[in-house]
């Protein structure tokens, strides 16, 4: 039983990372490779707003979650915004170089000690038991809930919301997209403020659940396969994905060497590059793009 | 007619690569209300100047390297498309004219509709003038047939309350019944809306019988203009453009280039 | 064969040989000589730090010139080079200690080792393109690593593994200068080797690919065959890198080849300029002395000493700056710096060189 909640937990974090890489992809065609220092920038900024409003946690992390939209967005609009017309291999090298400068940044800042935004806080973190006899922790909880409430949000958003159409509408056809009057450096801005406000949320709940480390990004970086697998352009897939390497991960570790749990996202992304490499409900023709 | 025109286009000069001039100097006018054909064989820059006033040209590399657009008072050749789209002008594209994972709904939701209030009574005057469309309204743009596709791609322009609307090759590919269908609602949209509309056509035909005006182009040049029933009745255009030869004779290769070089110069 | 530089006018070719010639003006042949009586001469008038560093930028370059051949010129995106270096280096690092192999042993071998392992990094590029091959290039260096770093827990390694010098009977190569020599005429030969890979057939093949694979295909140049010589070629010049590096250092140990080292070597050629040997070089020459750069330039501020912990941080988040900038402003890199340069000296009073047969 407690090997199933811990693929829950792991197939959370690692689906609500996922959706960050998605959503900038189906829209832009790019792939943000700083998505990994965006979400452990979410847990510093939680970290932030913690020493600031120290009686409120409530108000810390409502600013946190703010602040890592404005931070998506800004990232856009001074950076990517720039390399937007450009080859999409530019663009992924431009956010490989925004994830080093972010790192560096962060690590300036913050320095590389272990950071415990929940004792800062002052919340707890008991550990819930549930029928069948299994243990998870409260934030562990938190971001499973965190999970499928973003999920539905942005299905419902993308499916029905008009701003979720334009959406989908400029990742089809750009400039057929430019053509009907859709603004896109507003559509692009609009996915990278969510992609960094999902990523950033993941981040602060792993951070109030285990402390928040300097190589946090790492799991940023294990997350990506999971899009991959799932389908670079499709969340459904994502979510999918992410069950399938969650499992994959935790049974290793269970029942072949714990130290394997680094590398076993990898070897089921080449599994899948090798299979089927525009992932379970990608489109097809992504496998030519450039 | 001689209030100035709502599009005018001055001497425009196209290069694509920085070496490939594919527009050399065409000049034409466009006012409110007409109905102006563009003809010519393929190559000669009518889809080039379509781009050109609507904007789409970056895609290919090219740009306007001399002369002037200008609408409603406004310059804006090597603007981007979305502004031009807001300032009134939407272009109803060759290929790639719709959205193909989204429905016909979505299709119609997605654009910018200048006006947020009336965006209701856009898609409905459009399901009024496409009904066919209503009875599509939830299946997916790429699964449509020809026909309809083109429909939905002018029924998704109108929904932008467009001043001027410009029809890129309405007649390729499709069946000519389909097509006279779409000219003929083409006109009554243009009658009930007061709207101008620029169409582009290698079948000349098809773009003389429903267009108020026309130029022809050629190489890049406009070697003929005047209102389509002038048009209809020139030799020359019967013989090249309306497959009706004038004479019985045939004439030979020679006498065709004389008769282009003699266009060109005395035209 | 197109060379870029412009010429002052009235220089002509008339045979085959002439137009194929690496040095091909009385000015090349002579900058050339300075060039190289300069380097032999620098590591008699330098310290030691010096000939360090530059035998650090020897060591990036060939690393530089291998992942130009495979990005540059064929057009395969790699990200997992440093993988390709772990394995060089690791291999030397077991040879020695497993069976204490002398290094003309180890450095076959570790090429070896690397035209193998590039033969499985280049099979997914027979499927995929662009994006998904990066990506299959990333997962694959994991796997390397995690390789290393198993081998070197459950050998008992945990702190990396120790290598002697390399030897010929009694004398060890341990003298920095010596080093120095022996790193340069690498370097040396790399180049000269990539140089005469691209003039041949082999270089217009994957020119070729990278410019347009399918009317590659259609030509009738045998694309898959190409592709994974590119990543064999590149992969075993790699390979010896990381097996001197493990000589130089005397030391193998699976952080120093982090994900960073790869995203450095990208680096190199992206900001030396792609499809360029001499921007791998000057990509290799930039990023290698840019740490030390941003060193100096900090010992230089007021209150030098608080700033010391904080130099890693400042590293990182400036050459993440850099790289941005070059990306954003220069995407030719320094050899597109180069060649303005050049333009304007060598056209002036005219700016601009016909179109005709240029490349940008």
């Amino acid at each position: 039983m407690q090997l199933i909640v811990n693929i829950v937990v792991l197939a959370s974090i690692y689906a609500l990372i996922a959706c960050g890489y998605v959503l900038i992809y189906r829209v832009s065609r790019v792939l943000n490779l700083a998505h990994g220092e965006l979400m452990m920038l979410g847990g510093y900024l939680l970290v932030m707003t913690a020493s600031m409003f120290s009686g409120n946690p409530l108000a810390a992390i409502a600013a946190a979650v703010v602040l890592s939209l404005v931070v998506g967005v800004l990232v856009y609009v001074l950076l990517m915004r720039k390399m937007a017309g450009e080859m999409v291999l530019a663009a992924v090298l431009t956010t490989v170089a925004l994830g080093v400068l972010l790192r560096g940044l962060m690590l300036l800042i913050w320095s590389a000690q272990q950071q415990y935004p929940a004792e800062a806080l002052a919340l707890s973190n008991p550990a819930l038991i549930l029928p069948g006899g299994g243990r998870i922790s409260t934030f562990a909880a938190a971001i499973v809930f965190a999970n499928a409430f973003a999920y539905g949000a942005l299905f419902l958003f993308l499916q029905f919301g008009r701003w979720g159409v334009r959406m989908r509408a400029a990742g089809q056809n750009p400039l057929f997209a430019a053509q009907r009057g859709i603004n896109l450096h507003a559509v692009y801005a609009l996915a990278w403020g969510l992609s960094t406000l999902t990523g950033s949320i993941a981040g602060m709940l792993i951070a109030l659940d285990s402390g928040l480390t300097s190589s946090m990004s790492v799991i940023g970086l294990k997350a990506f396969p999971v899009a991959l697998v799932g389908g670079l352009d499709s969340l459904l897939g994502a979510l999918l994905g992410a069950g399938i390497v969650a499992a994959a991960e935790i049974l290793s570790i269970q029942y072949i060497d714990p130290l394997l749990s680094d590398v076993v996202p990898f070897l089921v992304l080449i599994v899948a590059l090798v299979v089927r490499p525009w992932g379970l409900f990608g489109t097809r023709e992504e496998l030519d793009r450039v | 007619m001689s209030e100035t025109a709502l599009l005018q286009v001055e001497k425009l000069e196209v290069v694509y690569h920085r070496n490939i001039t594919a527009v050399q100097g065409i000049s034409l006018s466009v006012h409110a209300g007409q109905i102006v054909a563009i003809l010519g064989s393929n190559g000669a820059g009518k889809s080039t100047t379509l781009r050109a006033i609507s904007g789409f040209l970056g895609v290919d590399d090219a740009r306007v390297t001399d002369g002037s657009v200008t609408f409603n008072g406004r310059r804006i050749e090597n603007r981007p498309p979305n502004e031009i789209t807001r300032l009134g002008i939407v272009l109803v594209p060759e290929r790639d004219k719709v959205f193909p994972n989204l429905t016909v709904a979505e299709n119609l939701a997605a654009p910018f509709a200048p006006w947020a209030r009336k965006r209701g009574a856009s898609e409905e005057f459009v399901y009024h003038s496409f009904p066919k469309l209503a009875d599509l309204r939830n299946r997916a743009a790429g699964l449509l047939s020809g026909g309809e596709r083109q429909m939905l791609a002018i029924a998704s322009a109108l929904v932008c309350r467009p001043q001027l609307l410009l029809v890129d090759e309405l007649s390729l590919g499709l069946a000519p019944a389909i097509v006279a269908d779409l000219t003929a609602r083409l006109v009554q949209i243009r009658n009930e809306l007061g709207l101008t509309i620029v169409i582009v056509e290698q079948n000349a035909a098809v773009a003389l019988g429903v267009a108020d005006y026309g130029y022809v182009l050629e190489n890049g040049r406009c070697v003929l203009d005047g209102d389509s029933a002038r048009l209809r009745a020139h030799g020359d255009i019967q013989e090249f453009y309306l497959g009706q030869s004038a004479g019985s004779e045939r004439r030979s290769y020679r006498a065709v280039k004389q008769y282009r070089r003699s266009r060109r110069w005395y035209g | 064969m197109s060379r870029n530089t412009p010429r002052a006018s009235g220089y002509f070719r008339t045979s085959y040989a002439q137009d194929f010639a690496l040095i091909q003006t009385r000015f090349e042949r002579t900058a050339l000589a300075v060039f190289v009586i300069a380097l032999a001469v620098f590591p008699f008038l330098a310290t030691v730090f010096y000939l360090d560093l530059a035998c650090q930028v020897f060591l990036a370059a060939v690393g530089a010139l291998s992942l130009m051949l495979l990005t540059g010129y064929a057009g395969q995106i790699s990200l997992g080079h440093a993988g390709l270096i772990a394995a060089g280096a690791f291999t030397v690092g077991i040879l020695f200690r497993e069976f204490a192999a002398p290094f003309w042993l180890t450095l076959p071998v570790a090429a070896a080792v690397g035209a193998i392992l590039g033969l499985i990094f280049g099979l997914p590029s027979l499927r995929l393109r662009g994006l998904y091959l990066a990506i299959s290039t990333l997962a694959l260096y994991f796997i390397v690593v995690y390789v290393g770093g198993e081998y070197e827990s459950t050998r008992g390694f945990s702190t990396g593994i120790m290598v002697d010098p390399p030897k010929i009977g009694a004398f060890a190569l341990k003298n920095a200068r010596a080093w120095y020599f022996v790193l340069l005429a690498a370097a040396a030969a790399t180049l000269l080797i990539c140089a005469n890979l691209l003039r041949s057939r082999t270089g217009r093949a994957w020119r070729a690919i990278r410019a347009h694979e399918i009317v590659a295909e259609a030509l009738g140049i045998g694309v898959a065959g190409y592709k994974l010589s590119a990543f064999v070629i590149s992969s075993a010049m790699a390979s010896v890198a990381g097996a001197l590096f493990a000589y130089y250092r005397g030391f193998v140990s699976v952080e120093a080849f982090s994900l960073f080292l790869s995203i450095q070597y990208i680096a190199m050629i992206i900001i030396g300029g792609m499809g360029s040997l001499l921007g791998a070089l000057l990509g290799a020459l930039f990023v290698t002395l840019f740490p030390y750069l941003i060193e100096a330039v900090l010992m230089k501020l007021p209150n030098a000493q608080s700033y010391a912990g904080a130099l890693f941080a400042v590293d990182y988040a400036s050459f993440g700056l850099v790289m941005i900038l070059f990306l954003v402003l220069e995407p030719l890199g320094l050899v597109g710096i180069w060649r303005r340069l050049q333009n304007y000296f060598v056209l002036w009073p005219f700016k601009y060189r016909p179109v005709a047969g240029g490349r940008k």
